[in-house]
């Protein structure tokens, strides 16, 4: 068995686990599977949310390692469900390592994905529909959707130019958002300001990172599950400070 | 009957609607997106429903976590898929972005007592998915093993 090859498919596809959103118990759960159906009983596996270690350990040589660190990331719930398909069918089969590391690739680059248009469709979607969710009328709902359109394009040209700061990104998107809603309101083609801001702020709001962490917690990985508790708090306070700020500038104007 | 459309029906047809948008957000495909959406729509209607016994809207936010949670376990034992992708969207419309929202309207405002209590209550709210959460999948690790004994 060649256990370099081995070692670079279990960090590939924990890799790709994590960077599609999976909790930590699935990332260590699914690469210890996955080392033990190749016959390395000895593998050791540990994740934390930006980092994962896997160590292998030859009947002959040296012990290996490898490293990998997690860039901040999205979430891909498509990836992660091929992830896992992808994991269970190795497991079954066992394909030689260097096959098997060549789906985990595939994967990477073909998995379908929506287009850019396609994603902002859904922002407005979830903007457009939050807003009477909150007690908006019709044209509120329009607003609401537009305010969702402008927090991902404000999203998308942070990143571009700030680089990748979650925290900053979140607060100027709110920041964004809420001006605009008041600038609606102000204008006079919607009239519930409070229904709009909230409809656009679910785009922002921590449900996913709250979620996994407590999900984390009861599958006892502690450090992750308090991180993300940790990242929760964050994003939320940075939403707070963002519509904070919003407020206070429109209340002088 | 047209109360039962505004206050019920279309409610919970925006929450469907918005996890759906939510799916093009997330890279969800297909089938996936139906669940999700019943999810949402489900979760709300459970609250609303809930919210008829008990004045306690932390307990309503509880009970419609649990079910939410208990439904996407399933739906993802159904089609072998991670529970997560069914669960952290269903889960989004109860999450309290008005409480975040209002509590930092009153602090603009200046009225610490209200941004106080909002803030706590928010707090409640979060807690109270988290617990729903962490509930109902308790209820389907102790479930799921009886079910499988009973099949064999």
């Amino acid at each position: 068995m060649d256990y370099n090859t081995l070692i670079n498919l279990g960090t590939e596809l924990g890799c790709q686990l994590m960077a599609s959103g999976a909790e930590i118990s699935r990332v260590e759960d699914s690469i210890l599977r996955l080392m033990h159906a190749y016959g390395a009983a000895d593998a050791q596996v540990f994740a934390i949310p930006n980092c994962l270690f896997v160590c292998l350990t030859p009947d002959e040589g040296h012990p290996i390692t490898r490293v990998c660190r997690i860039p901040a990331h999205g979430i891909d719930l498509d990836r992660l469900e091929l992830c896992n398909a992808l994991c269970r069918q190795l497991c079954q089969e066992i394909p030689d390592p260097a096959e098997a590391l060549q789906q985990v690739a595939y994967i990477a680059d073909h998995r379908p994905s929506y287009s850019g248009r396609a994603v902002l469709m859904g922002y407005f979607l979830v903007g457009a529909f939050f807003t009477p969710f909150f007690g908006g009328g019709l044209l509120d709902s329009l607003c609401g959707g537009l305010c969702g359109i402008s927090i991902a394009l404000s999203n998308r040209l942070l990143r571009r130019v700030t680089g990748s700061s979650p925290f900053f990104h979140t607060l100027l998107s709110a920041t964004v958002s809420s001006l605009l809603a008041q600038l609606f309101v102000r204008v006079g083609i919607a009239y519930h300001a409070d229904a709009i801001t909230i409809g656009a702020l679910m785009l922002l709001v921590p449900g996913v990172a709250l979620t996994t962490a407590m999900r984390e917690v009861m599958a006892s990985d502690i450090v992750s599950g308090v991180t993300r508790m940790a990242e929760s708090l964050l994003t939320a306070t940075a939403i707070a400070l963002g519509t904070g700020a919003a407020l206070a500038l429109g209340g002088l104007l | 009957m047209s109360e039962l459309i505004t206050l019920w029906l279309m409610p919970c047809l925006y929450a469907f609607l918005a996890c759906a948008g939510f799916c093009l957000v997330f890279n969800i495909h297909g089938p996936g997106i139906a669940i999700c959406g019943i999810g949402g729509a489900l979760g709300w209607f459970v609250y609303l429903l809930s919210a008829l016994f008990t004045p306690n809207q932390i307990l309503c936010f509880l009970l419609s976590a649990t079910v939410i949670t208990l439904y996407s376990e399933i739906m993802a034992r159904i089609r072998h898929c991670p529970v997560t992708s069914y669960l952290i969207i269903a889960l989004l419309p109860l999450v309290p972005g008005g409480g975040i929202y209002n509590a930092m309207r009153f602090c603009a405002e200046g009225d610490m007592p209200m941004f106080l209590s909002t803030l706590v209550h928010t707090f409640g709210i979060a807690g109270a998915l988290a617990l729903g959460t962490v509930l109902g999948s308790s209820v389907m690790r102790i479930l799921f093993p009886l079910i499988h004994r009973l099949h064999k």
